[in-house]
């Protein structure tokens, strides 16, 4: 031991060090965003609660059927159920997720051919019961609405949509062709294409969905 | 208190005993609920000031800043379940924590707040309070051995060994306290530091001061020397088995523990209630502040300087605990005793 450390320890000079630099911590500002009172700041990109974005043109979810989002899914939380009507035209039958055991990567938004998925900036939706936590295909364009009242601006455009990095030319045509989503024009009542006039009483529930426009699946392939 | 005339059970000598021990017990009582509030704001301040050091807030929810945080914690604790363990020692284990308490909170007795108001002024004051601060590692002890779960015993036997080795090395510190002052009593103490114009023997008993304080941290189980309650190693250390009312009176006997020795420190080394002569010289008005001001404020660096040092340093690998009260604090503290003696005999 020599001298200097003798004297070191004898006069607890690392202790002291360590002493001065909590005291100065202590007059610091501290760090906490005491959340339920002040909010911490979201930044582009968060990935939140689950949306179905509502076409603006037809006033239904943008989904194709085209199977990609519940095959990329990690944790397998999407569950998809093509059905076909008397006309044996295809329409989304069911459309489920399982915000419980979703991991949150959104794959599932940089997969959609069609964008019709995003992970929006909501991110205050627990509740009581697991059943409120488990988005159908109603929930999940309602969950777009809620959001949508909440944004300024007139167009609406996911970063996830079209990642950064990756060559655009290898993306399917209709993602190509994406536009940022219109939030002005909300079609006052619910689209009824002319073709399905026998099934209007369900079209005409907001949420009920028929069938999906064969030019948004020509586009996909 | 003088007892002497207690004994004439006899006419005016009756009444006389019933008034005194009647304001006797009103003291007792002013006392402790005092003590107890502190308890509750000290483990408030730890958690502020702890928060702060780790650039965080601390309790912020329950009133103002938190401040209501230590009677929400007491509802908890005082509704929560009391187990017992089933192997273990019934009756033991039910005394342990309240001998653990009684130990620490009945050394408040002798301890001078303010001028006059002392509730035993006893000859024997320090002595006293040493027997008292051993006496609780018996709850302690007892609490890890009756809780019949490893964790709790180990943390009990590392209690035992470190109160024995860091015992001596605190007596010794105040001894050369006691040849300065020529007494054991804490209120002539405090008036023998008054005949000096520095009015506090910590200015030439300072490497004695610091050995208490390194000692008093050990004693009461703190960090650094907080091994029989290691969380990492022991899970909570001798309280493992301890749930609700009965954690808790280990908690206040902790905390009292800690106010007790930050009350013996500031008895013994800066002067108790009273200012430094030479201070109330030179800001005469402060003469007219009453002692309790000064008594607290001393009492409340020395609780800061607990916090601070949990903030701070990390704990001691238990063989150099060991090594340093014995192979350092002891014999630095028995030179501290030689050149104090000497230096006395030389002036």
């Amino acid at each position: 031991m020599t001298i200097k450390k003798f004297i070191n320890t004898v006069l607890f000079v690392e202790i002291l060090k360590g002493m001065a630099l909590t005291f100065k911590m202590m007059l610091s500002k501290p760090v906490t965003i005491q959340y339920p009172d002040e909010k911490r700041k979201i930044y582009p990109g968060f990935r939140g609660m689950h949306a179905f974005v509502r076409d603006p043109k037809t006033g239904r979810q943008k989904c194709i059927m085209c199977m990609k989002c519940v095959n990329i899914c990690p944790s397998q939380c999407i569950t998809l159920k093509k059905g076909r009507d008397e006309n044996n035209k295809p329409f989304l039958e069911q459309y489920d997720i399982e915000a419980l055991r979703c991991i949150y990567c959104g794959y599932c938004v940089e997969v959609c051919p069609v964008c019709a998925l995003v992970l929006t900036e909501r991110y205050e939706y627990s509740a009581y019961s697991k059943q409120d936590i488990y988005f159908d295909k109603n929930r999940l364009l309602k969950n777009w609405d809620d959001y949508a009242a909440t944004l300024s601006g007139d167009t609406y455009w996911n970063k996830f949509w079209r990642p950064d990095g990756i060559d655009s030319s290898k993306m399917p045509k209709s993602k190509r062709e994406q536009a940022p989503v219109s939030l002005k024009p909300v079609l006052a009542s619910p689209y009824v294409p002319a073709s399905d006039k026998s099934t209007a009483a369900k079209v005409a529930a907001p949420d009920a969905d028929i069938q999906e426009s064969k030019e948004a699946k020509k586009e996909a392939e | 208190m003088d007892f002497s005339s207690a004994y004439q059970i006899t006419g005016s000598g009756l009444a006389d005993f019933v008034v005194r021990m009647i304001l006797l017990l009103i003291k007792i009582a002013v006392v402790i609920v005092i003590a107890m509030l502190h308890v509750a704001y000290s483990t408030w301040f730890e958690r502020k000031i702890i928060g702060h050091m780790q650039i965080r807030l601390g309790p912020m929810r329950v009133g103002p800043h938190g401040l209501l945080q230590p009677f929400a914690d007491f509802i908890k604790l005082f509704f929560k379940e009391d187990i017992i363990p089933s192997a273990g020692d019934r009756l033991v284990f039910q005394a342990a924590p309240m001998i653990a308490l009684f130990a620490t909170v009945s050394a408040l007795a002798v301890i001078p707040f303010f001028d006059d108001f002392v509730i035993a002024n006893v000859n024997v004051g320090l002595l006293y309070l040493f027997a008292m601060s051993s006496l609780s590692a018996y709850g302690i002890i007892l609490a890890g051995w009756s809780s019949n779960s490893k964790y709790a015993f180990l943390g009990g036997l590392r209690s035992s060994a470190q109160v024995i080795s860091y015992e001596i090395a605190l007596a010794l510190s105040l001894v050369g306290i006691m040849m300065l002052s020529g007494s054991l009593n804490l209120v002539d103490i405090v008036e023998a530091q008054q005949k000096h114009w520095y009015g506090m023997f910590v200015v030439i008993q300072f490497p004695a001061y610091i050995l208490f304080l390194i000692c008093a941290f050990a004693e009461t189980n703190r960090t650094p020397f907080d091994l029989p309650e290691a969380e990492s190693e022991l899970v909570a250390g001798y309280f493992v088995e301890y749930s609700g009312m009965r954690f808790a009176l280990f908690f206040l006997g902790e905390y009292i523990a800690m106010i007790i020795m930050s009350c013996i420190a500031v008895t013994c080394f800066l002067g108790g209630w009273t200012l430094p002569p030479i201070v109330i010289q030179a800001l005469p008005f402060l003469a007219f502040v009453p002692g309790i001001v000064w008594f607290l404020l001393k009492v409340y660096c020395h609780l800061f300087l607990y916090y601070w040092v949990r903030a701070t340093v990390p704990r001691f690998r238990y063989d150099h605990l060991m090594s340093l009260g014995w192979k350092v604090l002891i014999p630095v503290s028995l030179a501290n005793i030689v050149i104090t003696a000497i230096v006395k005999y030389a002036f």
